[in-house]
């Protein structure tokens, strides 16, 4: 639809002006607004001679100054509360949405309110219980859930829990605020993948999301596009925190940390330096999986772009996408465990360009690209670098959230339109029962339909 | 509704007004002392597990949740010191230092292992406790469904924002760092940040973090003699003026209470499990009762006529 998309900047530049006339006119009204406080605050302390009738705690302050009015606007945080867990029940299942790897995800609808909001049931397994307790995953998902909260992250209202109403230890559910589509599922159905400005609006979201994480020394370990949701208004959120951890800053005292686990993130997404078997790892490896994310949205297919049968698979993958690090790019690279198993080609072939590969990208998102799917963890972008980059200012401009074509929802069970053909175009085909139709009209699916009756 | 990622969860009024081990019959004063020795039980216990102080903040919060409101555990079910592991088991479980059930379980046996509450730090027994490998199970067990006990209770709501690193912001935004005594300065403010988290006015459920961290530095330019502007500063940290007399007031208040404590329990130790608590309340019910059979002769033999209408055993 390439008309679509040049109303949709009118739309945008318009409400650009009007925005930029608002705050205009807002700073306009705030300074004058000063001004005649200010002269109000001078007259007070003239007139002003009574001494002040609160307690004063500390002597430094001056009465002039204690007997100002105490007008000022403190803001207040809301925190809200806590109490014991509520029962499932409060909300009422309306359809399954889908098996994830962490546990079942069902629609609901709070009996109590109406709300609609996404139960996702929090495995537990027997095993593990009998000998660490409540389950690591399903903890670190709510405590990662409750540290992150941001708009583009999936929020967590509550955790509510099922079983017997007398009997402690049931099922937890966590309450999450309903998406309607999950990226995957949206991408393999769309009738035509996302145009450039899309991705740009679609990718800075969720770039934003996880440099949150990463300031705030959380590991997502595993991006990948079914753990992206996206709702109908075109806003991104990231979910599904089940491998999430947090690293402390390597300022913190050498109190040892617990060791990291290397079997994260879904094969597809991971980067080599765990492929290879790296004991420490950094926030680096969840860039990596955001060059996967930014490839895939780039393939004509949208189909994932490194897709390997197993782990040797995808680093042979990866490395004739990107080529194989040398000594020089990446030092510690055959240091690394499984770096010695590997048997790599003397004179490797240079891997052919990003910029073949994905012809339809431009020099800055080849540039961007590249840079996510750096080998060398340490020379690799991060949240920061890449939300600075000029892809992201290049025109075409992020299309704003408000004109994001709206899909019907999966998970809403929404029915998918069906494909209904469109008017014929000069000098095409025809439209038959099996479809488009070059050139001559056949009709012998007709008459064969006959005479089998 | 929309909550700040600086702000927490804080108690209601229901929840303040009373708890589920008052409801039991346990006296006001005995469930105070218990919570603070456990509070005190569960940093002890992270400084053995050598887990840095904001996972130990972290569980001490969550213990001092677990006892609030009518709905939550009461101390006659649930013995403070497996409440306390349970804690600490959890805040690490999250953090980037999970430790295991046996080291938990270790060193909590080893604090046990201490004759008095209020020890002199010289005196430690020597030498690590054997916990055998069937009290390690039971002790595993127990943990673990207590583990789940204060899940549920608390909501699964075991996440705190600390005042800590929020201190150190404010403390550079007021050129704290400039002063010779600076680093003592910041020193002192997370000392009575610290100290807050032990408080029995549970400053750490009622207050915002940032809240805590001004009063903290309040409190510290005061004691070590840093002046700061001398204007209401902390109104650009959005705190007024009264909450930070009461938490300058309650962050104070937690040292006299503890010399209390101290005072009272001597050389005993504060009941921690469910049995020990029996005991102690079997131990007061025959002193009150020793205590109203003096106070109530001398009263008989004089007059007859009671005058002062104050309870016995109140002090």
């Amino acid at each position: 639809m390439p008309g679509a998309s040049r109303w949709a900047n009118d739309e945008a530049d318009a409400a650009e002006d009007a925005r930029r006339k608002k705050e205009k006119e807002d700073k306009k009204r705030a300074k004058q607004l000063k001004q005649e406080r200010e002269a109000a605050a001078a007259a007070a302390q003239e007139e002003d001679t009574r001494p002040s009738k609160r307690r004063k705690l500390s002597p430094t302050v001056r009465d002039d100054e204690s007997a100002k009015p105490a007008e000022r606007q403190l803001l207040r945080f809301e925190g809200g509360s806590w109490g014991r867990c509520r029962h499932v029940d409060n909300y009422n299942v309306i359809n399954h949405i889908e098996q994830g790897t962490f546990g079942v995800v069902s629609r609901a609808i709070e009996v109590e309110t109406g709300e609609v909001v996404a139960l996702k049931m929090a495995k537990h397994d027997e095993r593990v219980r009998e000998a660490d307790g409540y389950s690591v995953p399903a903890l670190r998902e709510v405590e990662m859930l409750r540290k992150a909260r941001h708009p583009n992250i999936v929020a967590l209202k509550e955790v509510v829990r099922g079983g017997d109403y007398s009997v402690s230890g049931g099922p937890i559910y966590l309450v999450l605020e309903f998406v309607e589509h999950d990226l995957r599922d949206l991408m393999n159905h769309m009738p035509e993948p996302f145009v450039a400005s899309e991705i740009k609006t679609l990718f800075r979201q969720l770039v934003t999301a996880v440099d949150f994480l990463h300031t705030n020394h959380i590991m997502h370990r595993d991006l990948k596009t079914s753990n992206i949701l996206l709702s109908n208004r075109g806003h991104l959120k990231l979910a599904d925190f089940g491998m999430a951890r947090t690293v402390p800053p390597p300022s913190t005292p050498n109190i040892p940390t617990s060791p990291l686990t290397t079997v994260v993130v879904t094969l597809w997404y991971r980067a080599p330096e765990l492929l290879l078997g790296a004991k420490t790892y950094t926030t680096a490896i969840d860039i990596w999986s955001l060059g996967c994310i930014f490839s895939e949205f780039q393939d004509k297919t949208n189909s994932y772009i490194l897709k390997g049968k197993n782990e040797v698979d995808q680093l042979y993958k990866i490395f004739s996408l990107v080529g194989i690090p040398t000594e020089k790019a990446w030092p510690s690279f055959s240091r690394l465990p499984n770096a010695k198993a590997l048997k790599l080609p003397r004179n490797p072939a240079k891997p052919p360009s990003l910029k073949r590969v994905f012809p339809s990208l431009t020099d800055a998102g080849v540039d961007l690209l590249s840079w996510m799917l750096e080998s060398n963890p340490d020379r690799r972008a991060t949240a920061k670098d890449i939300l600075s980059h000029v892809y992201f200012e290049e025109s075409p401009k992020p299309k704003p959230m408000e004109l994001f074509p709206t899909f019907p929802s999966k998970a809403a069970k929404e029915k998918r339109k069906e494909w209904t053909p469109e008017a014929p175009k000069r000098g095409e085909g025809r439209w038959s029962n099996n479809g488009w139709q070059p050139g001559e009209v056949d009709f012998t699916a007709l008459s064969s339909g006959r005479e089998k009756r | 509704m929309e909550f700040s990622p600086l702000a927490n969860p804080l108690a209601t009024v229901a929840q303040l007004e009373t708890s589920n081990s008052q409801f039991d019959g346990l006296p006001a004063d005995l469930e105070k002392s218990i919570r603070f020795a456990g509070a005190r039980l569960t940093q002890a216990a992270g400084i053995l597990l050598r887990l840095p102080q904001e996972v130990i903040a972290q569980a001490i919060l969550i213990f001092m949740r677990y006892w609030l409101g009518p709905e939550a555990g009461s101390l006659h079910h649930d013995p403070a010191d497996v409440v306390s592991a349970a804690s600490i088991y959890l805040a690490a479980k999250t953090s980037a230092y999970q430790k295991s059930a046996r080291s938990v379980i270790n060193v909590y046996a080893f604090l046990d292992s201490i004759p008095t509450t209020y020890t002199d730090l010289s005196q430690l027994p020597e030498g690590v406790p054997y916990v055998s490998e069937s009290t390690y199970t039971t002790r595993k067990r127990r943990l673990f469904s207590v583990e789940v006990e204060v899940l549920e209770s608390i909501g699964f709501q075991i996440t705190f924002t600390l005042p800590y690193t929020l201190c150190f912001t404010y403390l550079q935004a007021l050129d704290a760092f400039t002063y010779p005594r600076g680093q003592h300065l910041a020193r002192r403010a997370m000392a009575h940040l610290n100290t807050g988290l032990l408080s029995p006015q549970f400053l750490y459920l009622t207050h915002q973090p940032h809240a805590l961290a001004v009063a903290a530095i309040y409190l510290a330019a005061r004691e070590v003699g840093v002046k700061l502007p001398g204007v209401e500063w902390w109104e650009v940290f959005d705190v007024d003026r009264e909450e930070l007399g009461f938490l300058v007031v309650g962050f104070l208040s937690v040292g006299t209470f503890a010399a209390e404590e101290k005072k009272y329990w001597g050389t005993r130790k504060v009941p921690m499990t469910v049995a020990e608590l029996d005991e102690e309340l079997d131990v007061r019910r025959v002193s009150s009762g020793n205590a109203s059979l003096e106070v109530d002769a001398p009263q008989n033999s004089s007059t007859g006529v009671s005058q002062s209408g104050s309870p016995v055993g109140e002090c």
